[in-house]
């Protein structure tokens, strides 16, 4: 359990990272820095777009799959870590 | 000679005590005879019982809960393990990156043009001559209520649905007429039917647009604690209970009133009450009447207890019941302060001396003036889009829009209703479609005006360059 936290406290400390999520398969999140109704938005919205993504990816080449998802937007950016059992949502303001 | 006497006999009393003591009388008495009764019981069955509390183990207490937490999830450990690196490096190089400086994206098509929409007017309005004192748009951003009054006479309240299809520009959906001029008018926030407005003579109502028959759904009456001078300003409050709203009023009196709606009774109920008396405006440099009027109010939409007021003598002053705290005087009255909805320490204000000053909470002096016009000021508003954008109409007849993230002063735009000599007393931004912008003039016309793409959307650094500008409060 110190060790979950530990890293998510070094990945809280990163610079401009404005909330962290982490979402198990069915798409419930089990671990976030923000508010529950902000995070419970993002884990429902994120779950569809990362499985979009993936089988984007998939059908372009089946031998290849999804590592790394990167949303850019105005005012911040959103990156998702997926695998098999969780992902790891991270918000991060860069310019901040 | 000698006869016989027989003389009665002398005789004194014993003066020994004991003789004296026979002669003492004797009382006794005695109570009546007591009532007494006894009585006995017995239990026949008895039980006794005692508790104890145990000791709890702690230690196997939370061995158990981190248990629970890993079998709940699983792997999340390993999870962990495998993609902190990865994405602590992403990180790192996003806060370095520069890939992304200065690219923008054109979702939408904005014109680069501001453009007039809609003039609309009320004929009879403007063949009175009444000026528009006050516009507002509903909560849904679809109907826009104006109030056309010239000084005392009668006057009128129009409204406009813009997304009607038969718009006619020269004739208003409802129009209500009403004894007395309509100095202030206020659109509901959550209801669309619900306009509250202030009258000439004091009185504060709040109609209820979707009633034909009579319109009015409470109104303050005229009574000691009420306006007794015209109301400048009406705002809605939100009360403490969530969902409702109570009505600020203020008063060229100097008193702020706030009211909560008794629809059964159909009246306000005054709740509360806020006077500002010469002594919390310091520096005030006219002799005269106790009291100082006011001619604006502005909610702070960060602190729901903290109102802005702009007092006739010219300047502004906080008030969070009961404390005041008073802004650096200028030359003349300020006519209308307004709140940055995106900095809670910032409001901009602006009066008769043509100059809009943007200031902080934190501190008397103003943080920035800009030379707006050379005549009166008569409103300014942020834009609700931009935290850098605030409008601005002059007497001159021109609404001009700034933009504090330029470079220069000079004012990012601006709008000419035409009509020269004519003033723009009014304007309001549209909350909901943020591209319009309505702005009352004194020849009875309200006009409807789209801004252009680059006055709406919000440039990536705004947020931050808002914060600079108020941090550069001293102290």
């Amino acid at each position: 359990m110190a060790e979950v936290e530990e890293t998510l406290k070094r990945i809280q400390g990163q610079k401009g990272v404005q909330g962290i999520i982490i979402v198990n398969s069915e798409g419930i999140p089990i671990k976030t820095t923000l508010d529950y109704p902000s995070t419970v938005q993002y884990a429902g919205l994120i779950q569809q777009l990362v499985m979009m993504a993936r089988s984007t990816v998939r059908e372009i080449d089946p031998q290849n799959d999804l590592t790394f998802l990167r949303v850019r937007s105005k005012k911040n950016e959103i990156m998702i870590a997926p695998d098999k059992d969780y992902f790891l949502i991270v918000i991060q303001n860069p310019s901040d | 000679m000698f006869t016989d006497e027989a003389l009665d006999s002398v005789s004194i009393q014993s003066q020994w005590r004991k003789s004296q003591q026979s002669a003492q009388e004797s009382r006794g008495c005695q109570t009546k005879a007591v009532h007494r009764a006894e009585a006995e019981i017995q239990t026949v069955s008895t039980t006794i019982t005692g508790t104890q509390t145990e000791p709890r183990h702690q230690a196997t207490e939370q061995l158990l809960q981190q248990n629970h937490n890993e079998l709940e999830s699983p792997g999340l450990k390993d999870f962990l393990q495998r993609v902190e690196d990865r994405v602590i490096r992403e990180l790192v190089r996003n806060a370095k990156s520069h890939a992304f400086d200065g690219f923008q994206v054109n979702w939408e098509d904005h014109s680069s043009l501001v453009s007039c929409l809609h003039r609309l007017q009320h004929p009879s309005a403007v063949e009175r001559g009444l000026h528009v004192t006050s516009v507002s748009w509903s909560c849904t951003g679809a109907v826009i209520a104006c109030c056309g009054s010239y000084f005392t006479e009668r006057s009128y309240v129009c409204t406009w649905n813009l997304d009607r299809r038969g718009l006619n520009p020269k004739q208003a959906d409802l129009v209500f007429d009403t004894p007395t001029a309509v100095t202030a008018l206020s659109c509901h926030p959550n209801q669309p039917a619900l306009i509250a407005v202030g009258l000439y003579s004091g009185e504060v109502l709040v109609w209820d647009t979707s009633r034909t028959q009579d319109p009015i759904l409470v109104q303050s009456g005229m009574s000691a604690d009420s306006h007794r001078e015209p109301v400048y300003q009406v705002a809605w409050v939100p009360l403490q209970k969530k969902g409702e709203f109570g009505v600020l009023s203020a008063s060229s009196g100097g008193r702020v009133l706030l009211w909560t709606l008794d629809s059964d009774q159909g009246r306000l109920v005054l709740i509360d009450a806020y006077a500002l008396v010469r002594q919390q405006v310091p520096h005030s440099s006219c002799t005269g009447s106790s009291t100082v009027g006011v001619t604006s109010l502005a909610l702070s939409p960060w602190d729901s207890d903290t109102f802005l007021v702009a007092p006739t003598e010219g300047h502004s002053v906080t008030l969070r019941a009961p404390a005041v705290f008073s802004f650096r005087p200028r030359s003349g009255p300020v006519h209308s302060v307004h709140c940055s909805p995106f900095h809670r320490n910032l409001f901009v204000s602006a009066g008769t001396d043509g100059l809009a000053h943007i200031h902080s909470l934190l501190q008397a002096n103003p943080l920035l003036s800009l030379r707006v016009s050379d005549s009166y000021v008569f409103q300014v508003q942020w834009s609700p889009t931009r935290p850098l954008v605030f409008a601005a109409a002059t007497g001159q007849g021109e609404v001009q829009i700034f933009d504090l993230g330029r470079r220069s002063l000079r004012p990012a735009a601006i709008i000419e209703p035409g009509g020269v000599g004519q003033a723009a007393t009014c304007l309001a931004f549209n909350c909901q479609n943020h591209n319009l912008l309505a702005v009352g003039k004194t020849d009875g016309t309200v006009g409807v005006w789209q801004l252009s793409g680059d006055l709406m959307e919000q440039k990536p650094r705004e947020s931050s360059q808002l914060e600079q500008i108020a941090n550069q409060a001293v102290g």
